[in-house]
Formats: C-alpha cells, sequence, structure tokens
C-alpha cells in the first residue's frame, strides 16, 4: 500500500481536465447566463437590456430550473460553472443560486460589473469561496468608465465594489475591452488592473455584435469597434499577447485540414465538454454560437439529450458555399483571425460568410509577426558578423 | 482519534467520480488549505473514503480492508491512520458521537 494517501494539485493543473478534455456526451464546464439585464447601459455590450425590463425578466429561468439544470450537469460529471449575465447581481435570487451552485461542490466563478456587490455577497464568497470573481474594468476615471457605461454614478459605485471584494481578499480577475470610448485611457487601465489583482490584465478588442441582433445597437458597437491597425498596434505593444498569438500561429493542429473535413463549418472544440445555458433556457455550444439551428431548448429536452444528440448534429453541419471553401476554410492565417462560424452568423446572418473587418485584422496581425521574425533574424545576422569581427580580431591579436 | 471512533465526511466537501477518479471540492472556507487546488485520493484512500459512512469504526473499516487487501491489521491500521490524519487536518470528516 502506499504511503501518500492525499493528492493536492493546483486546479490548472490537475490531470483531470487532461482526462476530461475532449470526452464526447460530458460536460467539463458550464456557463450559466442568469439573466440579459444590466444595471449599466455599456456601449458596446452585446446581451444587456434595462434592469428593468419586465419582460426579459419573466423569460429568465427560474431558480427551480437552474437547481435542476446544475443537477443534471452534475450528473453530467460538470466541475465548473460560472454565473455571468447581463449582471448576475440584479437577481434577487442570486445568493440562492450562488450557495445551491457550491453546495453541489461545483467550482464557481462569477462575471460582475461590481456595482451592484453589498456586503452580504462578501459575506457569502468568504464562506463560500468562488473559484474566482471576474470585473470589468471600462475605465479608471468617472468621465471615461461612465462614457462608456452611460450611468451616472456608475464609477464610484463600481469603486465601492471592487474595494469590497479586494479589500475581503477574494480572489479577483481584472479585465478590460478596448474600445474607442476608452482607448486613450487603456494603458492606465492596465496600470489599475496590474496594482489591483495579481492575475495577468486581459484586454479584448473583439466587439460582438449584439445577440439580439438590434441593428442600432449594432451600429453603436460598430462605431466602437477600433481598426485593425490599431489592434495590431495594441497586440504588438503587449508581450505575452504577442507571444501567445505567435504560438497558435505556428500551431500545426489548427491548420490541418483532411479532404473530408474541409466542408464543416466547426473546426473548434465548440460544444464538446462546455456549453453555455441563456437566460431563458436556451442551451448554446458556445456562447456566441446563436444561430437557431444551433440551439437546443432546456425547458424541452435535457442536458443529456443535448450533450449526446443535439451538439453531434450540430458538428456535423457542413457548408457547400464556394465563398467558405475558397477562403476561411482554406486561411493559412486563420488562427489569427476572430471568424468563427458563431462571429460569422452575429456579423452576416450567415455561419459560413466572411467577415472583411475579421480579414483586415489577422491580415495586420500576421504581417507584424512577419516583420518581427525579419527583425530577428536581421539581429541574428548582425550579432553573427559582430562574432566573425571578433574572432577575427582575436586571431590577429594570437 | 480512536480506533472504535466513527466518522462521516463533513457537508462541507463535495466528493465527485469523475472517469473513476474521486476529486474532491472544498465548499467552504472551513475546510481544505484555502489554496486553489483539488483534492484526489490514492486508490488505498479511496477505500477507506468509501467506507466513512458515519456507522462503520475505524477497527471495522481496518478490518474489513485488511481482508480485501489480504494484509495484516497492523498494516492496513497504520496506512488508515495516516490517511484520517490527513483528512481531519483539513476537516473533511467530522466525528459522529457514540
Amino acid at each position: 500500500m502506499h504511503k501518500s494517501y492525499i493528492r493536492r494539485t493546483p486546479l490548472p493543473e490537475a490531470p483531470i481536465w487532461q482526462k476530461l478534455a475532449g470526452r464526447k456526451g460530458r460536460l467539463l464546464a458550464m456557463n450559466l447566463e442568469v439573466t440579459a439585464r444590466c444595471n449599466n447601459n455599456c456601449r458596446h455590450c452585446y446581451i444587456n437590456v434595462p434592469a428593468n425590463n419586465q419582460d426579459a425578466k419573466k423569460k429568465e429561468l427560474s431558480f427551480e430550473k437552474i437547481k435542476d439544470i446544475a443537477d443534471q450537469a452534475c450528473s453530467l460529471e460538470t466541475l465548473w460553472c460560472l454565473i455571468t449575465g447581463g449582471e448576475p447581481l440584479l437577481r434577487n435570487d442570486f445568493e440562492e443560486i450562488y450557495i445551491y451552485l457550491k453546495k453541489k461542490g461545483l467550482l464557481v466563478s462569477v462575471f460582475t460589473n461590481a456595482t451592484l456587490l453589498k456586503q452580504s455577497h462578501i459575506d457569502i464568497f468568504k464562506k463560500w469561496p468562488p473559484r474566482n470573481i471576474e470585473v470589468s474594468v471600462y475605465g479608471v476615471t468617472e468621465k471615461t468608465y461612465e462614457k462608456v457605461t452611460r450611468k451616472p454614478g456608475s464609477f464610484k459605485a463600481f469603486m465601492r465594489g471592487l474595494n469590497l471584494l479586494l479589500d475581503s481578499g477574494i480572489p479577483v480577475d481584472l479585465k478590460a475591452m478596448a474600445i474607442r470610448s476608452n482607448i486613450e485611457e487603456l494603458e492606465q487601465i492596465a496600470l489599475f488592473c496590474k496594482k489591483k489583482s495579481k492575475s495577468p490584465f486581459r484586454f479584448d478588442p473583439l466587439l460582438h455584435l449584439r445577440f439580439d441582433g438590434d441593428r442600432k445597437r449594432n451600429q453603436e458597437i460598430m462605431s466602437e469597434r477600433l481598426t485593425p491597425e490599431e489592434i495590431a498596434v495594441l497586440d504588438r505593444q503587449d508581450y505575452l499577447r504577442f507571444s501567445a498569438m505567435k504560438k497558435e500561429c505556428d500551431n500545426p493542429a489548427n491548420k490541418v485540414v483532411t479532404d473530408n473535413e474541409k466542408s464543416f463549418l466547426f473546426n473548434c472544440g465548440t460544444g464538446l465538454d462546455e456549453c453555455t445555458i441563456g437566460p431563458d433556457g436556451k442551451f448554446r455550444l458556445c456562447s456566441s454560437l446563436l444561430h437557431p439551428d444551433c440551439v437546443f431548448d432546456l425547458n424541452k429536452g435535457s442536458l443529456a439529450e443535448a450533450l449526446r444528440k443535439f451538439v453531434p448534429v450540430v458538428r456535423n453541419m457542413r457548408s457547400d458555399s464556394s465563398e467558405f471553401l475558397e477562403s476561411c476554410r482554406k486561411c493559412p492565417i486563420v488562427n489569427l483571425c476572430y471568424w468563427c462560424p458563431a462571429h460569422a452568423h452575429l456579423e452576416t446572418g450567415k455561419l459560413d460568410s466572411r467577415v472583411q473587418y475579421f480579414c483586415e485584422v489577422a491580415r495586420l496581425r500576421a504581417r507584424s509577426l512577419e516583420e518581427q521574425k525579419v527583425r530577428r533574424s536581421e539581429g541574428r545576422r548582425t550579432e553573427d558578423g559582430d562574432q566573425r569581427t571578433e574572432d577575427r580580431g582575436q586571431k590577429v591579436r594570437k | 482519534m480512536n480506533i472504535d471512533s466513527v466518522y462521516a465526511i463533513s457537508e462541507d466537501v463535495v466528493a465527485h467520480e469523475i472517469e473513476g477518479q474521486l476529486i474532491i471540492v472544498p465548499v467552504t472556507s472551513n475546510v481544505g488549505d484555502m489554496e486553489d487546488e483539488l483534492y484526489s485520493l490514492n486508490e488505498t484512500g479511496r477505500g477507506v473514503w468509501d467506507r466513512l459512512d458515519g456507522k462503520t469504526s475505524l477497527r471495522d473499516l481496518i478490518t474489513q480492508l485488511s481482508e480485501e487487501y489480504e494484509a495484516s491489521f497492523q498494516e492496513i491500521e497504520a496506512d488508515v491512520f495516516g490517511l484520517m490524519k490527513e483528512l481531519l487536518k483539513r476537516k473533511f470528516l467530522v466525528e459522529i458521537p457514540s
């Protein structure tokens, strides 16, 4: 018999993730959108509806239904659950939902804007520790923050909520969206986040279009998007981001597609071990995949049916569009691109259409990587030249 | 720790059986080490964990395991006590009053 009885493993390194990854019909992680409502009105948001929207509130999953879904998820060996929205703290029963998921033994994360946090939330988080709390930082001055949120008083509420979290020692990850309204302040936002949180600062310049397809709001979102040139500059300035991009670009797994596979729409891992449940109980393979043929109503069927019967049908979807087959599917820099069927659908209404904006971003990213390669090889040549001169000098001296 | 004591798994932890492996997740801040870690048990640990039902004494548990593993009572006792110490230190168990 062995003498080591308990194995402690840091969560990200636990061997169980590798064991679980890619298993069909099992669900490792579940994103639970408990509401689409939000107390802010961010210019770039793809989902928010006003906090007092009664229609949206009526459609939200009841606590009983959420418990039922969580029970089903646990029977499918789910380990991780993200509570997100909209703003999840808007739900009067947030605390009950959170504690129920924790009592199920799930690792629970929460995405929040922090503006509604109260001491009672902190007390619960301290007793039932979350895996992490992720807070979005829209700006570090009242002017910029509220330019984005369009909600007077939101900056003060955000700072108060964030400080409550930080003062209590609860693990907080800070992140930002890089958008037109806060781009001038992005550097200060990064410094703020690095100072306040131990986790690496992350920002995202990809603004999704609206899940509800609202045309006016989509115009607003597009006007908040940075230009491809601006995105390429931001990528280059962020060493970790740039390195990750380079690694992704060099990853051959994402490039090899057999003849039989080339017409498959989904060349990613969508739906294999993770899903999103919308506020109305609609199962999605990933957060952005809202095409009507790709959603499954959990009010009419079980999570196991969704995973075992519905997901394979979606993953088998093919395209015969020559535009898709000859462009995105063959594109050598697709790994640098925001393109995927879900994003294509949000942008164009079709799962297999090209998106010009994404192409431009990917092209500029590829050019940046190429330029870096050239600079490095020139640097090496210069170093080699210097070394040869030095060697000759030594020989002469000898 | 007494050999005639009876223990049960605390309500502050949840054990998941995933791919045949037992994963213990602390759910409150009272248990574990408050670090970002998962806990799993080896085969011996698993045999003990499954018998911590709030009814079986440690003596009975060791007897059952020594028969199952065809090992001496003393040998199993040392392993069980070692594991119990670790589980109790992390408050994964509660003692059931006699």
